[in-house]
């Protein structure tokens, strides 16, 4: 198992209120999960508490059945990715050294992080020739998430933590970007654990989905068991949208005249 | 403003410039690496924040003058080290508040990827923090750079070289020529330090050899100008140390002390002055041997120091003075110069006839309806009190004048009566009358040569000013004023021309 939460809580006012509520949840080494639910639910808070970036209140997490609470908070950060919507490159580094910071960091040889650099941009689609030398500020939002996906992986980590990372995408490029991230995870079997409250994007990248509602995990399942046997009403009311699309674009296609 | 006068300050220059620049540089190095850490520890405990920025906030407000003359009671010392405490204190607020706001003004998602990707509090600062608030933080040194350069021109008052030595003198002694020399210079080196770390930044930013080359070049003169004063000290052996003249803030103080040093010079020996000090400061700063010698009035240490009311004849005054100095400060009375310089008050010849007052006594009648005006002390000194208690005088207004603008106060009509000094030139040339003082409120003030209880030790320097007791007459002192009051002929060449008319 390659994360277990177990009965974990999160108050930010010392227990009259709670965030995150004795959550139980394992994700299994490869797995993609995606934790849904609308903004407020607690989603966000779950997941950075993964990497310490929160600390939680009650409960407690193994990563690679290691007590995070136990482990130096840095050392467990730089063996997990992190991507977010804000991406946050470091405006003042080119693309280069952007994506070196993690190997930096653990003290790679030169050469060594140099030839890594080269290998993640083109991993995520870019051209080290042409990228390398920019400045953060002369890439497209797509080319900088890529970058920021080039170096949440640069240290080689198993697990990568990803809060929205496609939200602030035009359509086509959120598209593309999320079918070659299914196919990077797939190649480099990463355990990825995806927060979104786009259910279209959950249905088409997890292994498995997560609800979460007012602080609390209402159900987990496959895409499939979501969308065939909803176990809570809140998850049908969800599944709703994506239906409607599926429906719709049936109704389209289909051939005119012909009915079912 | 002709040539000679111009050239007269700019020999004075590298002097100034050097001790300017030695005082400000330090200060504002010493701002950085106090300012520095502290905005970042800020940063990291944020409970901090409101406590140390309002410190400096504070320290800000209080006025430079102030701040400068609040550290030499509380040093207990003068000139280095109260103006270079100050000048921190007076850094310390655009340093600390860019530092802080520049970190903690950046974008909360960089910090997040800081964090996220496993930086720890220490790399984050280096490799994150510090390279993009850089910006904020040099323009926060920047701007403390141009405010200590200006502030530093105030540390004359507590004994301190600057370039304000020119402000202060040019003011006292109605001379164009060193005024203009200080404020240029002072604005210069400003505009100087500020574009010179504006050209660090840049040539770091852009890694242009170029200009790191002319940025060091640049920066290693400015630092040789301001290690030369630190030269000749680190050198000479004790007995060779200067000799320190302090001097009050009037024309007749600025003349004796360079007439000391001319002497001085004669005899072997190097002297450097301290001029523009308070009358309060530089006897503190005798007894405290942080100057050697200067010359007081009998008055002056009779009422202000030993707290007397009574006013027995001259000659007691010398001899007790003499003995409490002696006995308390180990500071010797060298002798009596041979002229005296009392506080008088004096108005326009021509308003004094028109009423008929002719003494202080008259005065009283009409003080209600007069304004008086005077020097930075008299108002605050027992003198006053006293006159005002024997005569009863309630004046309409009491203003406060820089010395030389009060003369010329009185003389345009903006007061009516100043407390003039008896061997000023000014009186004579402004058509002024002296008041006579029926009840001998004002005790005598007869200039006294102090010495230091070191300097008192030294014969070589004793018996170098020694010829100066009983020399300079009531005539000759007043002429030396007159010759830089009304002529505008320098403190030097008056010196000079003093000399020589009294044999020496």
């Amino acid at each position: 198992m390659m994360i277990q939460i177990n009965q974990v809580s999160k108050s930010f006012d010392c227990g009259l209120t709670y965030a995150v509520r004795q959550v139980d949840l394992e994700v299994e080494d490869g797995e993609f999960l995606v934790l849904v639910g609308e903004s407020g639910c607690g989603k966000t808070t779950l997941l950075k508490m993964i990497n310490r970036l929160v600390e939680f209140t009650e409960g407690c997490i193994l990563v690679e059945d290691r007590d995070i609470s136990t482990v130096d908070a840095v050392d467990l950060r730089r063996g997990i990715g992190y991507v977010f919507q804000g991406i946050g490159l470091f405006p003042h580094m080119t693309v280069a050294e952007n994506v070196a910071v993690v190997p930096r960091l653990l003290n790679w040889d030169n050469s060594v992080i140099q030839s890594r650099v080269d290998e993640l941009l083109q991993l995520v689609g870019l051209s080290p020739e042409v990228h390398r030398g920019r400045k953060p500020d002369e890439l497209s939002g797509g080319q900088r998430q890529r970058v920021g996906l080039a170096r949440a992986l640069a240290g080689g980590p198993k697990i990568m933590l990803m809060d929205e990372p496609f939200g602030a995408l035009d359509p086509m490029t959120r598209g593309g970007l999320q079918a070659e991230f299914k196919r990077l995870q797939q190649t480099l079997k990463l355990t990825v654990v995806l927060v979104t409250h786009d259910m279209t994007e959950a249905l088409l990248l997890a292994d498995r989905i997560a609800v979460m509602k007012q602080g609390n995990l209402i159900a987990t399942g496959s895409p499939r068991q979501m969308m065939v046997h909803p176990s809570h009403p809140y998850v049908t009311a969800l599944m709703e949208t994506p239906k409607r699309q599926a429906d719709r674009v049936e109704f389209i296609l289909r051939p005119e005249g012909k009915i079912l | 403003m002709n040539q000679s006068a111009l050239w007269d300050q700019l020999i004075l220059l590298p002097n100034y410039l050097g001790h300017h620049l030695l005082m400000t540089l330090s200060a504002l190095l010493a701002g950085i690496v106090v300012c520095l850490p502290l905005a970042i520890l800020v940063t990291r405990v944020r409970s901090l924040q409101w406590p140390v920025l309002t410190f400096a906030s504070v320290a800000q407000t209080i006025p430079g003058i102030a701040l400068l003359a609040l550290m030499v009671p509380l040093l207990g010392q003068i000139g280095f080290l109260p103006a270079f405490i100050a000048l921190i204190l007076y850094s310390m607020l655009p340093i600390l508040r860019n530092t802080v706001t520049g970190i903690l003004g950046l974008a909360p998602e960089i910090i997040e990827a800081a964090l996220g990707l496993g930086m720890t509090s220490g790399q984050r600062l280096i490799q994150v923090e510090l390279p993009l608030a850089s910006p904020v933080i040099i323009a926060g040194i920047r701007t403390a750079t141009v405010w200590v350069v200006g502030t530093a021109t105030l540390s004359t008052p507590v004994g301190a070289t600057s370039l304000g030595n020119y402000i202060f003198s040019g003011l006292q002694t109605q001379n164009s020529a060193a005024l203009f020399v200080g404020c240029v210079a002072a604005a210069s080196l400003a505009i100087v330090l500020d574009q010179l770390i504006h050209l660090a930044e840049l040539a770091i930013q852009r890694r242009s050899r170029v200009l790191g080359w002319v940025t060091g070049f640049s920066l290693v003169s400015i630092i040789m100008i301001a290690l030369m004063p630190l030269v000749p000290i680190t050198r000479s052996a004790r007995e060779s140390m200067p000799v320190v003249l302090g001097a009050a803030s009037f024309t007749e103080q600025y003349i004796l002390a360079e007439a000391f040093s001319q002497r001085l010079s004669q005899a072997g020996l190097t002297a450097s002055s301290r001029p523009s000090m308070g009358s309060a400061i530089i006897f503190e700063a005798l007894i405290n041997g942080h100057i050697d010698c200067y010359v007081a009035y009998t008055g002056t240490v009779w009422t202000n120091f030993m707290k007397r009311e009574d006013i027995p004849s001259r000659k007691v005054i010398l001899e007790q003075m003499t003995d409490w100095l002696k006995r308390n400060y180990q500071v010797q009375v060298l002798g009596a110069l041979g002229f005296e310089n009392t506080y008088a008050l004096a108005m326009l010849k021509k308003k004094a006839e028109a009423s008929r007052i002719t003494s202080i006594e008259d005065l009283s009648l009409y003080a209600s309806q007069l304004s008086i005006g005077s020097d930075y002390e008299f108002f605050a000194r027992p003198e006053w009190k006293m006159l005002q208690k024997s005569y009863r005088l309630d004046f309409n207004e009491q203003r406060t004048f820089d010395p030389t603008l009060m003369y010329l106060a009185v003389q345009t009509g903006l007061v009516d009566v100043i407390s003039a000094y008896s061997t000023d030139g000014r009186i004579i040339d402004y058509d002024l009358v002296v008041l006579v003082d029926p009840r001998q409120v004002l005790p005598p003030y007869d200039a006294v040569l102090l010495l230091s209880s070191q300097a008192s030790k030294r014969s070589e320097l004793v018996s170098a000013l020694q010829v100066f007791n009983g020399a300079i007459d009531n005539q000759a002192m007043r002429e030396a004023n007159k010759l830089v009051d009304v002529d505008g002929e320098s403190p030097k060449k008056a010196a000079r021309i003093l000399l020589k008319s009294i044999r020496l």
